[in-house]
C-alpha cells in the first residue's frame, strides 16, 4: 500500500464514522428574550427560530412554523453556547505519558459519553468542550472537540465531526516533571523542550522526505524503491508543519511562550493557540501578532511555581493587546460557571459586556476553528443556545435551559436530579466522594510516575 | 525467541488418531494405569445430539477418541466396555471459546541498563504476538479439572501478557499423557492494557500502537517481497512481532480482543473498521447498549460466563428512606438488565459463545442457570457451550455435537444438564472417561428408613472448612407442621465466641438438604448457603458464603445432643 | 458601571507616576491609620437595615459615629455619595498565609507532621506578608479564619485581620481546635481505597478519637484539680476544648458523617462549630435540631455523589439556613479567598437570599467565633472593617472604592495590580524603537 492510500484509508474511516453519527437536530422557537449575539450586539425583546439544529431567523414577532415548540423567554437573557476551550472532561484516558511526544494518540479514541460531568456542564450553558490530551508530554495527543449531546451513548455522537483537528503541547513544569525527573529522560529543563520540539519538527521533516521519494520513486516502472517504517508520531508532526491541525499548548511562563513562538516561526506554523498561559500578559503583543491567542483561567495562579507572577488581569491585558483571548475551565467544576469566570475579567481590567461574553464564545470558538458554525447567534450557524435567568455575566445568574443543535438538553424546571445515564449493578448507593478543590485532570493517568501522588494532584494543572 | 518464531509458521490440526496411535507403542505398564480398552458403550441413555434437538433414548458407541455411532440398534463389539446410561443423559462436551485455564504468567522479561521508558523492547512492552499459549500452558493444573468437572471438554487458551499478548490455541481438557493440542495460532490475544510505566502505558496509547504495528506489518512484508525479487536491496529488519502478525493481516487467524465494556467493544470495532482484520471480541461483560453494533460489525461474541456480583442488591434494606429506594431500585434494575444480556443477544441472532476467563469454575453452573432464569433459552445457552464455540474456533467439523465421526466429547448428567439439581457423573473427553463423584438423590430405604424419606430434625455437630481454618458449631432443626425451622451457632466473626443465626429456606429433596442463614459480619450481612446430602446421621455438603466462595460442611445427627436438649 | 470601571484603570494609571515619587520620597504605599469620615454613603449595616445619605465616622480603629450629619472635626473626608458602605468580609475558613505556593513544601505550612497534634498554632506560621493577603483584601474580605489540616486533630485555627506585620497585630480575637470528623467518605478521585478499607479506616478514628478526648478530659480535671502532670502540650491543648475554654471546630461532610457527629458531640457539652458540612442538605433538620452552627464551603464544588442534582452544592448553604441552621460561608482558599463575596452571590441566587448571603460573610461568622461585639456589621463601637464600594460587592462589576481594617485605610493595590500597570501597554512594546 502507498503512503497516499493510508490517507484514504483514515479518509474512508472517517466518512464511515460520520455516516454512522446521527445526531438529533431540533426546531424551536425563542420568543422574546434579550438577545446577545455576540457578533452583532444586543437585541432586546427578540425571537430566535432553529429549524433542524440550525438558527434560521433572529428577529421581532417571528412565527412558530407548524410542529416547532415556542419557548417564551420574556425577561431571560439568550445567548450562544458557551464554549470550552480546554476541559478533560468525556475522557476514559487523559495521558499517555510515557513518551515526550506522543501525537499519534487520539483522544476521540477514548472518548465517554456516559460521564456525568457532561451533563453538569450543560447545566453551566457550556455546549462545546474541547476535550484534551494531559500535559505531560511536549507533544501530546490529538484532541477531540465534543458537543453535549447529553444522553447518547454512542461516542461518535457527542464528537463534533466538523471541527479541525487541534493537538495538545506542553512546556514547562509538567513535562520536565514526567520525563526529566519522573524518568530520567530528556527533557529536564525548558532548553529541553525546546530541544524537543525542534528535534520533533526536524525528523518530521525528514520523513516527509522520504515518504515523498519513495511514492515518487515508487510510480516509476521496475523502480527498487523500498517503503520507509510508518511513523504516525512523524505524520502527524508534518501536519502540524503544513498547518493542517491547531496546536493548543500548556505554558505558563512568559520565557517558554515566547520560545515556543519562535519555533512555530522558525517551522512556519501558524496555528498556534496557547493554553493557561499565566504569564502571557508580559508578551501580550507577541501573542497577538504571532498567534491564534491564549485560551487563560480568570483566577487561578500560585497553585505552582510557574504561576506564582500571575494576575488575574491577564485576560484583559490580553484582549487589550489585541489577542484573541478565552477563559477556560480545565475542570470539571469550573466548567459549571465559566459565565462567571469571564465575568470576572469585569472586575480585573474592566472588560466589556461583549468582550467578557466573547471569551467564552467565540473566542475560544476562533480557537478551536469553529467560528464559522457556532460561537455566535447568526443567522445559519449552529443552535448551541443557554437562556439564563438574569444577565449571565452577574454573580446572581441562573441557567435555565441549554440546547446544542436546538435540542434541549438541559432544563432546570423540568430535569430529574439523579442524570446518570448509566449505573453499575454492583453500585452501593451511599458512596460518598467529598470535594477537595479543584481536580485538574490535566496530569490524570500519570500517578505510576510518581511517589508521592498526593502531592502531585493537587497541583497538576 | 526461535523457538517462538516457529510456533509463528506452524499451523497445524492434529487428529486424534495420530495421539492414539503413539500412545499405542506402550505394551506394559507396571503402574498399573493403563486402561484396558478405548471402546466404550453408553447404553440406554437419554441423548441430546445438538442444541435444540430433544433427547431420544439411544447408544453411544466410542472407540480410538471418536464417536463411531449413536442409535439404538447398534452392534456393539466385544471389547467395549458398557456403561449403563439409563438413568443418564448425554451431551456434546462444553468449549469454552476462551479460557485461561492452565495458564501460567511467564516472567516479566528483565529490564536493559540502558532501558528507556519512552522506547521500550516490545516484549517488554507487552507486544508479544510470537509467544504461544502452548508454552504457557500445563495440563496438570488443578483448574483443567475444575473446568472439566463442569462439562468443559475443549478450550481456546489464552496467553497472558499486555495488548498482543500471544497466539492462543486450542486444547483438549485431556489426559496428561498427551499434548492434548487440537489447534496451535488459533487467534491473537489483545486487549487494550497498557504497559506500567512505558510506552504505551494506556488505551490510547496501545490504539495507536496497534494501528502502527498494523501498518508497518503491511509495510515489512512489502519490503520482504522486494528483497527477495530484486537485488541489490538494504536489507529489510525482520522482526519477530511484524512476522508473528502476518497472520492477522492475512486473515488466517481472527484478533481475540479483550473487551469487557461497551466502549472497548465499540473501539475494537472502530480499529477493525479502519484496518479490516477478522474480530472476535471476547469477555463481554456490559454490551446491551452496543448489540446493534456489535451485529452490524460481523464480529464474533464470547460473553464472560459470570454474572454480577449481587452483593449491593442484596445489602439494599427495605426501611432506606425514599431518595435511597430510587437509587436503589436504578442499580436493581441494572442488575436484573445485566444478567438478561445474554438473551438479549439471543434475540438480536447473533450466534455468541461463552469465555471462562477471569471465571471461577464453581460458579459457571449458577450463571448459566441465573442467564437461562433471565430470558435466555437453553437451546442458545447449549449452543453457546457447543456448537457456536466450535464454529467460531473453526473445529465444527471435529467437535460441538455428537454424531458418527466427531471426537468423543461428552456430558454425561444425572438429569437434564441445566436443571438446578442436574449432576454431572462423567465426562468423556477425547475418549478419555472422568468420573465424579455424584450426591445420591431420593436414595431410599438405604438406611432402612421405610417411608424413604430421611430424618433431619434433631441436633447437628458440624464442621467447616474455610480458608482461616477449620470452625464449627450446632444445627439445630425442628419439624414444625411439613415446614423445617432452626437454628445455627456459629463463631462469631466480630469477635470472639459462638453466634447464633436463625437458618431458613430449609429443603429437604429426597435426601438433599439445603437451608441458609445470615452471618453479620463488621456491619455487612453475609448470606450463607449450605447444601448436601444427608446419609443416614450424617450430612456432607458444601457452604457457599457470598463472594468468598464455597467450603465444605460436614455433620453429624448427635443423639447425645438430642438427649441433652 | 462599566465606564466607572475604566476610570478607576484610570485613576489608578494617572496615579502610576505619583506612586513612583512617592517612593523616591522614602515613602512606601502603606496602610495609613487617622480619622476618615465617610460622607453620605447608603449604608448596608447588616445588622440595622440600610441606611440612605448616611456618613460613618472612623477614628482610633473604631466606628465612632454613624449618623446623617457628622462634623468633620479634623476628620478626612472620603466622598462616598452614590457609593456603599458595607462591613468587611468575614471568610470563615481558609488557609491564607499559610502556604504561598502550593507545589512547593518549602512554602507550606498548613499540616504538620502527625495524627494528634491540636497544640499547632496557625496564627505563628501566618505569613503577615503573603502576596496573597493583599490580592485578597482588595476584594473586600478583611478578616479570615486560617486553619491547620491534616490528621485527626491537626492543630488550632486562628481568626486574623488582613493588617498588621504581627501575629498580634492580625489577631482577630478567636481560636478554635480543628478536628477532622473520621469520615466514611472517599476523599477525593484518587482514594481508591475499598468500601471495607473505608469503613475500618473509619471505625479506627472513631476509636482513637474517643480514647484522646477521654485522656484529654482527664487530663483537663486533674490540672483544675491542682495535679502537677507531666508535659504533654498534645493533651494540655485538648483539655481547653474539653473544658470548653476553646470550640471545636469539627470538619465534617458526609450526611452520616455529619449525623454521627452530632452524636458524638451531644454528651460532650463543648462549644462546637461544625466546617465543611457538604451534605448538610440532606441532614439539615438534625443539624438545626442540635443548635450546632456551621461554617460551610466552598459553595462552588462539585456534587458529593454522582447522582446528586448538579446544584447541590450552590444550595446547601440555603438549605441548611431554611432549616433554621446559622450558616456562615467559607472559601477553603488559599490564593484565591477573593472569591468569597462571589461564592456568597451563588448561594444567595441558588436559594439563600442575598440578605441571608450576606449575614453568611459578615455577622454569621461573627458571632458563631464569638466576636460579634467588634465584627460582622456596620455599628458604632465595632472594629472599623469596612468597605466602599460602588455597587454590590457580590457582583463581578462592581469596584471595591477603599477598605478600612482595624481603622486603617488600606492600600488597595498588590502585586497582580501592578503587574496589571505594567504591562497593560508594555514598554518596549512588540517592537524596541
Amino acid at each position: 500500500m502507498k503512503k497516499a492510500n493510508y490517507f484514504l484509508a483514515a479518509l474512508l474511516g472517517l466518512s464511515i464514522q460520520f455516516a454512522s453519527a446521527q445526531v438529533k437536530k431540533g426546531s424551536i422557537l425563542i420568543k422574546n428574550a434579550t438577545v446577545l449575539t455576540i457578533t452583532e450586539g444586543t437585541l432586546e425583546n427578540s425571537d430566535v427560530l432553529v429549524q433542524d439544529g440550525i438558527i434560521k431567523k433572529v428577529g421581532q414577532n417571528l412565527n412558530a412554523p407548524n410542529g416547532v415548540t415556542t419557548i417564551d423567554a420574556t425577561g431571560k437573557f439568550l445567548m450562544p453556547g458557551i464554549i470550552d476551550a480546554h476541559s478533560h472532561l468525556g475522557l476514559d484516558v487523559v495521558n499517555e505519558a510515557t513518551a515526550p511526544i506522543v501525537a499519534e494518540v487520539r483522544m476521540k479514541d477514548v472518548v465517554n459519553p456516559y460521564e456525568v460531568g457532561i451533563y453538569r456542564a450543560l447545566a453551566g450553558g457550556v455546549t462545546i468542550s474541547h476535550a484534551m490530551h494531559g500535559s505531560a508530554n511536549v507533544i501530546g495527543g490529538q484532541n477531540a472537540t465534543l458537543k453535549h449531546r447529553w444522553g447518547s451513548t454512542d461516542p461518535a455522537d457527542i464528537i463534533m465531526q466538523d471541527a479541525p483537528r487541534t493537538i495538545k503541547f506542553a512546556l514547562g513544569e509538567n513535562p520536565t516533571r514526567v520525563h526529566g525527573r519522573g524518568n530520567n529522560i530528556q527533557p529536564r529543563t525548558r532548553m529541553g523542550v525546546e530541544a524537543i520540539l525542534r528535534n520533533g519538527f526536524n525528523e518530521a521533516i525528514q520523513y516527509q522526505k522520504a515518504w515523498d521519494s519513495y511514492n515518487s520513486e515508487s510510480s516509476k516502472k521496475g523502480n527498487s524503491a523500498m517503503p520507509p517504517v510508518n511513523n504516525e508520531r512523524l505524520q502527524i508532526l508534518s501536519d502540524i508543519l503544513n498547518d493542517k491541525i491547531i496546536i493548543h499548548c500548556h505554558s505558563y511562563r512568559a520565557d517558554e511562550i515566547y520560545m515556543l513562538i519562535n519555533v512555530a516561526r522558525d517551522f512556519g506554523i501558524t496555528k498556534l493557540v496557547f493554553q493557561h498561559t499565566n504569564e502571557g500578559f508580559k508578551v501580550a503583543p507577541e501573542i497577538a501578532e504571532y498567534t491564534m491567542g491564549a485560551s487563560v483561567f480568570a483566577d487561578w495562579w500560585a497553585y505552582k511555581f510557574e504561576v506564582y507572577y500571575s494576575t488575574a488581569y491577564n485576560a484583559a491585558i490580553l484582549t487589550e493587546n489585541g489577542a484573541i483571548t478565552s477563559i477556560n475551565s480545565d475542570d470539571a467544576e469550573l466548567i459549571r460557571h465559566l459565565y462567571h469566570e469571564a465575568a470576572k475579567t469585569q472586575r480585573y481590567g474592566g472588560m466589556t459586556d461583549e468582550q467578557a461574553l466573547a471569551m467564552i464564545t467565540i473566542n475560544p470558538a476562533k480557537q478551536l476553528g469553529i467560528s464559522d458554525k457556532v460561537g455566535s447567534i447568526e443567522e445559519g450557524k449552529q443552535a448551541d443556545l443557554v437562556i439564563f435567568e438574569g444577565h449571565p455575566l452577574s454573580s446572581y445568574t441562573v441557567p435555565q435551559m441549554t440546547f446544542v443543535d436546538g435540542v434541549k438538553y438541559f432544563d432546570i424546571k423540568e430535569d430529574e436530579d439523579d442524570q446518570r445515564l448509566k449505573v453499575a449493578p454492583t453500585e452501593m448507593v451511599d458512596a460518598v466522594m467529598i470535594y477537595e478543590g479543584h481536580d485538574s485532570r490535566c496530569m490524570q493517568d500519570t500517578e505510576h510516575l510518581f511517589e508521592t501522588t498526593n502531592s502531585l494532584f493537587q497541583l497538576n494543572y | 525467541m526461535k523457538k517462538e518464531l516457529l510456533h509463528a509458521g506452524v499451523f497445524c490440526l492434529l487428529v486424534s488418531g495420530w495421539l492414539s496411535s503413539s500412545l499405542a507403542f506402550a505394551q506394559s505398564d507396571p503402574s498399573g494405569k493403563k486402561r484396558i480398552t478405548d471402546t466404550y458403550a453408553i447404553t440406554n441413555a437419554t441423548v441430546f445430539t445438538a442444541p435444540g434437538q430433544s433427547g431420544v433414548k439411544a447408544t453411544v458407541l466410542i472407540k480410538d477418541g471418536l464417536i463411531v455411532g449413536v442409535g439404538s440398534n447398534l452392534s456393539l463389539p466385544n471389547e467395549a466396555k458398557t456403561i449403563a446410561g439409563d438413568s443418564l443423559f448425554i451431551y456434546p462436551g462444553f468449549i469454552d471459546a476462551a479460557s485461561d485455564v492452565g495458564i501460567t504468567k511467564p516472567k516479566d522479561p528483565e529490564r536493559p541498563d540502558d532501558f528507556v521508558s519512552s522506547n521500550p523492547s516490545d516484549e517488554i512492552a507487552g507486544i508479544t504476538p510470537w509467544r504461544s499459549a502452548v508454552d504457557q500452558f500445563s495440563i496438570k493444573d488443578s483448574k483443567v479439572d475444575d473446568l472439566r468437572k463442569v462439562g468443559f471438554t475443549i478450550a481456546q487458551i489464552m496467553p497472558d501478557g499486555g495488548m498482543l499478548a500471544g497466539k492462543a490455541a486450542i486444547i483438549l481438557l485431556g489426559a496428561e499423557n498427551s499434548t492434548n493440542l487440537l489447534k496451535e495460532n488459533s487467534g491473537l490475544a489483545a486487549s487494550f492494557s497498557g504497559s506500567r510505566g512505558m510506552y504505551p502505558g494506556t488505551a490510547v496509547g496501545v490504539m495507536a500502537k496497534f494501528r502502527e504495528i498494523y501498518d508497518n506489518t503491511e509495510l515489512s512484508s512489502q519490503r520482504s517481497q522486494k528483497y527477495t525479487t530484486v537485488s541489490g536491496l538494504k536489507r529489510p529488519e525482520i522482526t519477530p512481532t511484524y512476522s508473528a502478525m502476518q497472520e492477522v493481516l492475512s486473515g488466517q487467524i481472527p484478533v481475540l480482543f479483550s473487551t469487557s465494556s461497551e466502549l472497548e467493544i465499540r473501539r475494537a470495532i472502530s480499529l477493525q473498521k479502519e484496518k479490516g482484520f477478522k474480530l472476535v471480541l471476547t469477555g463481554l461483560e456490559d454490551y446491551e447498549e452496543v448489540i446493534d453494533v456489535i451485529k452490524a460489525s460481523g464480529a464474533s461474541v464470547l460473553v464472560k460466563l459470570e454474572i454480577p456480583d449481587d452483593k449491593a442488591i442484596k445489602a439494599q434494606k427495605d426501611d432506606a428512606t425514599e431518595e435511597v429506594k430510587v437509587l436503589n431500585a436504578r442499580v436493581k434494575k441494572a442488575y436484573d438488565e445485566a444478567v438478561a444480556q445474554a438473551s438479549k443477544l439471543e434475540a438480536a441472532g447473533i450466534p455468541f459463545a461463552f469465555t471462562t476467563v477471569g471465571v471461577k469454575s464453581g460458579d459457571i453452573m449458577k450463571a448459566l442457570q441465573t442467564m437461562i432464569k433471565n430470558g435466555l433459552s437453553e437451546k442458545s445457552a447449549l449452543a453457546a457451550l457447543t456448537t457456536n464455540s466450535a464454529s467460531i474456533l473453526g473445529i465444527s467439523k471435529v467437535a460441538g455435537s455428537i454424531e458418527k465421526g466427531k471426537m468423543a466429547n461428552l456430558i454425561l448428567s444425572t438429569d437434564s444438564i441445566f436443571a438446578e439439581d442436574s449432576q454431572i457423573k462423567h465426562i468423556v473427553v477425547d475418549g478419555y472417561i472422568y468420573d465424579y463423584d455424584t450426591k445420591a438423590k431420593k436414595k431410599d430405604s438405604k438406611d432402612g428408613k421405610e417411608d424413604g424419606t430421611v430424618k433431619i430434625e434433631g441436633n447437628w455437630e458440624y464442621t467447616s472448612e474455610s480458608p482461616a481454618g477449620s470452625s464449627g458449631g450446632i444445627l439445630s432443626i425442628q419439624k414444625e407442621g411439613s415446614d423445617y425451622t432452626g437454628t445455627i451457632t456459629y463463631d462469631d466473626p466480630s469477635g470472639s465466641g459462638k453466634a447464633t443465626s436463625p437458618i431458613k429456606n430449609v429443603v429437604l429433596d429426597g435426601s438433599t438438604l439445603s437451608f441458609s442463614f445470615d452471618v453479620t459480619a463488621n456491619g455487612m450481612e453475609i448470606l450463607v448457603e449450605v447444601s448436601g446430602e444427608v446419609d443416614s446421621d450424617s450430612f456432607k455438603g458444601t457452604m457457599n458464603v457470598g463472594e468468598f466462595g464455597s467450603f465444605p460442611f460436614e455433620g453429624t445427627l448427635n443423639p447425645t445432643l438430642i438427649a441433652n436438649k | 458601571m462599566k465606564r466607572l470601571n475604566k476610570i478607576f484603570i484610570a485613576f489608578l494609571l494617572a496615579l502610576l507616576p505619583m506612586m513612583a515619587m512617592a517612593q523616591i520620597d522614602g515613602e512606601v504605599i502603606k496602610p495609613r491609620a487617622g480619622k476618615f469620615l465617610l460622607q453620605n454613603a447608603t449604608v448596608v449595616t447588616i445588622t440595622q437595615g440600610v441606611l440612605n445619605n448616611t456618613s460613618v465616622l472612623v477614628d482610633d480603629g473604631k466606628i465612632k459615629q454613624i449618623g446623617a450629619n457628622i462634623a468633620t472635626d479634623g476628620a478626612e473626608v472620603i466622598d462616598c455619595s452614590g457609593k456603599f458602605i458595607y462591613p468587611g468580609m468575614i471568610d470563615g475558613g481558609t488557609k491564607l498565609g499559610l502556604v504561598e505556593v502550593s507545589s512547593v513544601a518549602e512554602t507550606v505550612d498548613y499540616a504538620e507532621i502527625g495524627n494528634f497534634s491540636p497544640n499547632m498554632q496557625a496564627l505563628t506560621a501566618v505569613n503577615p506578608n503573603s502576596v496573597a493577603i493583599p490580592v485578597t483584601r482588595v476584594s473586600g474580605v478583611t478578616t479570615v479564619l486560617t486553619a491547620p489540616a491534616g490528621g485527626l486533630f491537626p492543630g488550632t485555627a486562628a481568626l486574623i485581620n488582613l493588617n498588621g506585620y504581627t501575629p498580634d497585630q492580625m489577631y482577630a480575637g478567636f481560636k478554635g481546635i480543628v478536628m477532622n470528623f473520621p469520615s466514611s467518605g472517599r476523599r477525593g478521585r484518587y482514594d481508591r481505597r475499598s468500601d471495607e478499607d473505608i469503613k475500618k479506616a473509619n471505625e479506627k478514628a472513631v476509636k482513637e478519637a474517643n480514647e484522646l478526648w477521654e485522656k484529654a478530659k482527664s487530663y483537663g480535671s486533674l490540672v483544675s484539680n491542682g495535679a502537677e502532670l507531666d508535659y504533654y502540650p498534645e493533651m494540655e491543648q485538648l483539655a481547653k476544648a474539653t473544658t470548653g475554654e476553646l470550640p471545636l471546630l469539627i470538619e465534617v461532610n458526609a450526611a452520616s458523617d455529619i449525623l454521627a457527629a452530632i452524636k458524638w458531640v451531644a454528651d460532650k457539652g463543648t462549644k462546637v462549630i461544625f466546617t465543611g458540612v457538604a451534605e448538610g442538605w440532606r441532614v439539615a433538620d438534625e443539624i438545626a435540631k442540635a443548635g450546632i452552627p456551621v461554617v460551610t464551603g466552598p459553595i462552588q464544588a462539585l456534587p458529593t455523589r454522582d447522582s446528586d442534582r448538579y446544584d447541590t452544592p450552590y444550595a446547601n448553604a440555603g438549605k441548611m439556613a431554611k432549616a433554621g441552621v446559622k450558616v456562615a460561608i467559607r472559601t477553603d482558599e488559599q490564593e484565591n479567598v477573593r472569591n468569597l463575596p462571589f461564592f456568597a452571590a451563588f448561594a444567595a441566587a441558588y436559594g439563600m437570599g442575598k440578605e441571608e448571603a450576606w449575614k453568611a460573610v459578615t455577622i454569621n461568622p461573627a458571632e458563631i467565633f464569638g466576636v460579634a461585639d467588634q465584627y460582622g456589621s456596620v455599628e458604632t463601637g465595632k472594629v472599623a472593617n469596612l468597605i466602599v464600594a460602588d455597587g454590590d460587592p457580590f457582583e463581578t462589576k462592581t469596584n471595591i472604592m477603599h477598605v478600612f481594617i482595624n481603622g486603617y485605610r488600606m492600600p488597595l493595590s498588590n502585586r497582580q495590580i501592578r503587574l496589571y500597570q505594567e504591562f497593560l501597554d508594555r514598554s518596549p512594546g512588540l517592537k524596541m524603537n
